[in-house]
């Protein structure tokens, strides 16, 4: 497959350089690389009870693993072989292989970003099915043995928190609009985005593929002690975990600078679209709090296999877990400010209303960031001494000051609005109720004395499914509607949207309010099996899940219909100001044929509003003009 | 100004239906306990007034914001088929309303956070004084994979167990328990390297509190109902952290009895051990 180089002249452009898929290449250069490294280390440490995979090996192993996986995806023909002087080869630019190869398109990235977590959300999703089967009944069925069920909630909730939640709004719809929105034609390090996609593949396999190793039954919040003492498979947690998280470092990376260095003409600061800042900001954590989490799990591999000592007796008990929320609050907030940023983008274009309030919508996201790091602690309130209660119970009040601020920005708006009742709007609307009641039941959350009655229930279960996917789910799928026009110059069935945005909305609230009446009953956390008077209400908590895992398959399905077959609507069909809608849908290479100049905010509207983007050479030529 | 006296005379109905509505759940069960049902210990009281009192706060709160969401989809939403044409009135700031939000919003995060939070922290850090607490029962509680071991230095007893085996915690009403929670008794093998973070929950007292490995905690409470698992599967010991394959079956059975039947068992269980 080498070519060599050419002498002399300008190179030709080789037509394709990769024999055979790229997909099944990497497969087969991540095997080398495994088997590699992985008898490398076999050989330096042996083991006397397992002479070819040892816990060792199967680390070391691994990131042979990754190397191969990413050099037969696509890094060595396009970033190794470009270092050492070869030409770069042609990157397919059209027909659905693209999406299944290296890109540098933002646009191709972000999709391949949306189909992994899309993908992700249903094998987890299915998981959580299996989960709700066992509830059913109070004696063990699906899941015959108790570290079955928790290994099971481990991978669902890992890979709910790092490949979708952590990824959808932010890998996927950040990576294909933002540049779109700012008015540039591509990211600022496209190659280092085109491979950072493919962690995600590699951090799912790896950690739904974990318990073969040997099964783990901490949950996705991986506790020391219990981590030291558990099963091997939890070396393939820290590690999926580790490339999950290098991928969204790499895309906040990528995104921040393409936010500092790429806008257009004229998008200053004060005319930053909402999306924009929102992506800006989690960007911004994610640069902080993911070092963090992965020092933190470094320590906890390294812990396991040599062993350190370091969270057990000997060393520091409560050090990881101080370490892991240290990083773990403000995951909630990477979670959900994308979806207080899309609630401010949407209801100001189909209310025909000028954003009321911007400077504290924005405000509102930059202090959610800052504050989120002062909060970790509530999360420990059973096991921290009584001087630290205090503190964090009161910083975790105040965080919702200004959380509260994009509802202030979003009822403003709303308020003497010409509304369209489209299927983003409702969309936005459930998520504003479901995220209230994650944001209200948070209030006796915080609250310590009766936090030591609530947590580790099912009570804490409810109140974060209720931020996640009342917020973050549903917020995501307003934006999917909202764009869906965008993304393929297609719409969706009014009828079958909004039927599928009410069932979901009536499912999920049958599902979870459940869960905090289930809590308060005395329902703890991490049980396959619980006392018998529990049984009835959880066997209708799981009809009520499967009728939820049913409507986000309508939805999904819909989409699909949609983005392929949906009927063609015109350019623009909101009438949105944003600079995505003032290109053609989908949209070209380079995303404009002529770069355009921002002169005014994208939120206002009214009466001799004039038009907040000029494109100066195309108004220039135009007869007329 | 018209469409803002209807939406600020539905919101005052509405919450005072809601207030009235949780009022009747709060009052719902026969001991005012309403939905909280941890009461049966002095913490647990500390912790149902905050719940009960944080739904009275929650209730207007919860009603303005839906309200509102239910109030423009009827009030400002545009008609089908209707042109699209911006809307009349572009407010794009109002002082009044977004001062008073943030006022208003800061003052009720102080106010919970004062009360019931720290007004309520104040009773428990209260209750965990030993000079509040004369003549306890002290309770060694050990917490291992998978199981919780009872003892009681006073009596002599060194692991209470009921006629089948299993470990059983019993308890005289209304008298102050000192629980030693640590993962270590010298009773028992332990070792110190796979030793794990229980969590010792009771749910009808409505308090829970970790066991950290090498860490000897103390917990003060005063149980104040006279409950058994067998009549309440709420009265019964249950680890809250998540602690290996075992976790689940990580439970005791309870009996908060008569001090008269306690010290009847204790005299037996002593005897028998």
């Amino acid at each position: 497959m080498a070519q060599p180089l050419p002498k002399g002249g300008a190179a030709p452009v080789p037509k394709r350089v990769a024999p055979w898929p790229p997909v099944l290449r990497a497969f087969l250069w991540a095997g080398i690389g495994f088997v590699v490294l992985a008898a490398m280390a076999a050989w330096l440490d042996p083991s006397p009870v397992s002479p070819y995979l040892t816990a060792v090996g199967s680390v070391t192993g691994w990131f042979g693993a990754l190397i191969g996986w990413l050099l037969g995806i696509g890094g060595y023909d396009y970033v190794v072989r470009p270092m050492m002087g070869y030409p770069t080869p042609r990157i397919r630019t059209s027909g659905w292989r693209r999406y299944f190869e290296y890109a540098v398109d933002h646009k191709v990235i972000g999709l391949q970003y949306l189909g992994a977590s899309t993908g992700t959300f249903l094998i987890a999703g299915l998981i959580a099915m299996a989960m709700r089967f066992q509830l059913m009944n109070y004696r063990p069925t699906l899941f015959h043995y108790p570290q079955d069920y928790l290994n099971a909630v481990g991978i669902h909730g890992t890979l709910m928190m790092f490949t979708v939640a952590t990824v959808a709004m932010v890998g996927g719809l950040g990576n294909y609009f933002v540049p779109l929105m700012i008015g540039a034609r591509e990211t600022m390090f496209p190659k280092a985005s085109g491979l950072s996609i493919w962690l995600v593949p590699v951090g799912v396999l790896t950690v739904s593929m974990s318990p073969l190793l040997g099964q783990w039954s901490t949950g996705w919040r991986g506790y020391e002690p219990l981590a030291a003492s558990d099963g091997s498979g939890l070396l393939y947690y820290y590690l999926g975990v580790f490339a999950l998280t290098t991928s969204s470092l790499i895309v906040a990376i990528n995104l921040t600078s393409t936010i500092l260095f790429k806008r257009t003409k004229g998008m200053t600061w004060n005319r930053l679209p909402l999306f924009a800042w929102g992506i800006l900001t989690v960007s911004l954590l994610n640069i902080i709090w993911l070092p963090e989490i992965q020092t933190t799990f470094i320590l906890g591999m390294m812990d396991k296999v040599m062993p350190l000592n370091l969270f057990n007796v000997f060393g520091q008990p409560l050090g990881y877990e101080y370490l892991f929320w240290l990083f773990g609050h403000p995951e909630v907030y990477i979670v959900v400010i994308p979806a207080l940023a899309i609630w401010n983008e949407i209801i100001p274009v189909m209310g025909r209303k000028s954003l009321f309030a911007r400077p504290i919508a924005v405000l509102g996201l930059v202090f959610v960031m800052l504050l989120s790091g002062m909060v970790w602690a509530h999360h420990m309130f059973t096991m921290m001494r009584f001087s630290e209660m205090l503190p964090f119970s009161f910083f975790t009040e105040m965080i919702s000051i200004p959380t509260g601020f994009a509802y202030l920005a979003v009822i403003g708006t709303l308020w003497n609005s010409r509304l369209r009742l489209t299927t983003p709007t409702l969309l936005v609307l459930m998520s504003m109720f479901n995220f209230l009641i994650g944001g209200l039941t948070g209030l006796f959350l915080a609250d310590v004395p009766a936090n030591l009655q609530l947590h580790n229930t099912f009570f804490v279960v409810g109140h974060f499914h209720f931020t996640i996917i009342g917020g973050m789910v549903f917020s995501w799928m307003a934006a999917m509607y909202y764009w869906l026009p965008k993304f393929s110059g297609r719409t969706y069935s009014e009828f079958w949207g909004k039927l599928g945005a009410i069932w979901v909305f009536i499912a999920f609230n049958a599902t979870f309010l459940n869960f905090f009446i289930l809590g308060l009953h005395g329902m703890n956390r991490w049980v396959s099996a619980y006392p018998k008077y529990l049984q009835p209400e959880n066997f209708w908590t799981s009809i009520a899940a499967y009728l939820l895992g049913a409507g986000f398959g309508i939805n999904i399905i819909h989409i699909v219909w949609a983005w392929v077959k949906g009927p063609k609507v015109k350019e623009n069909p909101w009438g949105a100001k944003t600079l995505e809608w003032q290109t053609t849908s989908p949209p070209p290479a380079k995303n404009f044929e002529e770069l355009p100049v921002v002169v005014g905010s994208f939120y206002t509207y009214g009466k001799d509003v004039p038009d907040p983007v000029m494109f100066p050479v195309a108004q220039e030529r135009a007869p007329g003009s | 100004m018209g469409s803002l006296l209807v939406f600020g005379l539905l919101w005052v109905v509405f919450s005072l239906l809601g207030e009235w509505g949780a009022t009747a759940w709060i009052n719902s069960a026969p001991d005012g306990t309403g939905p909280y049902f941890g009461t049966a210990s002095n913490l647990g009281v500390v912790g149902a007034h905050a719940f009960d009192f944080l739904v009275w706060v929650a209730v207007p709160i919860f009603v303005f914001v839906v309200l509102m969401i239910i109030y423009a989809m009827i009030r400002f939403r545009s008609k089908p088929g209707e042109k699209m044409t911006d809307a009349p009135r572009q407010t794009r700031n109002n002082k009044v309303f977004v001062g008073s939000w943030i006022l208003i919003s800061i003052v009720i995060n102080l106010l919970v956070w004062l009360h019931p939070n720290a007004s309520g922290l104040e009773q428990v850090f209260a209750a965990q004084l030993p000079k509040n607490n004369p003549n306890p029962l002290v309770v060694d509680v050990t917490a291992r994979q998978w199981e919780w071991i009872f003892s009681y230095p006073q009596y002599n007893i060194t692991q209470s167990l009921n006629a089948s085996g299993q470990d059983t915690l019993y308890l005289p009403v209304n008298r102050p328990v000192k629980f030693v929670l640590r993962s270590y008794d010298p009773f028992h093998t332990y070792d110190t390297a796979i030793d794990v973070i229980h969590g010792f929950w009771i749910p009808a007292f409505g308090v829970k509190y970790d066991v950290i490995p090498g860490e000897t905690r103390i917990l003060y409470l005063t149980p104040t109902e006279l409950i058994s698992t067998e009549q309440n599967p709420m009265a019964r010991v249950q680890c809250s952290e998540v602690c290996g394959p075992g976790h689940p079956y990580m439970e005791a059975n309870l009996h908060v009895v008569t001090g008269s039947a306690f010290a009847a068992w204790a005299k037996q269980q002593a005897s028998g051990s």
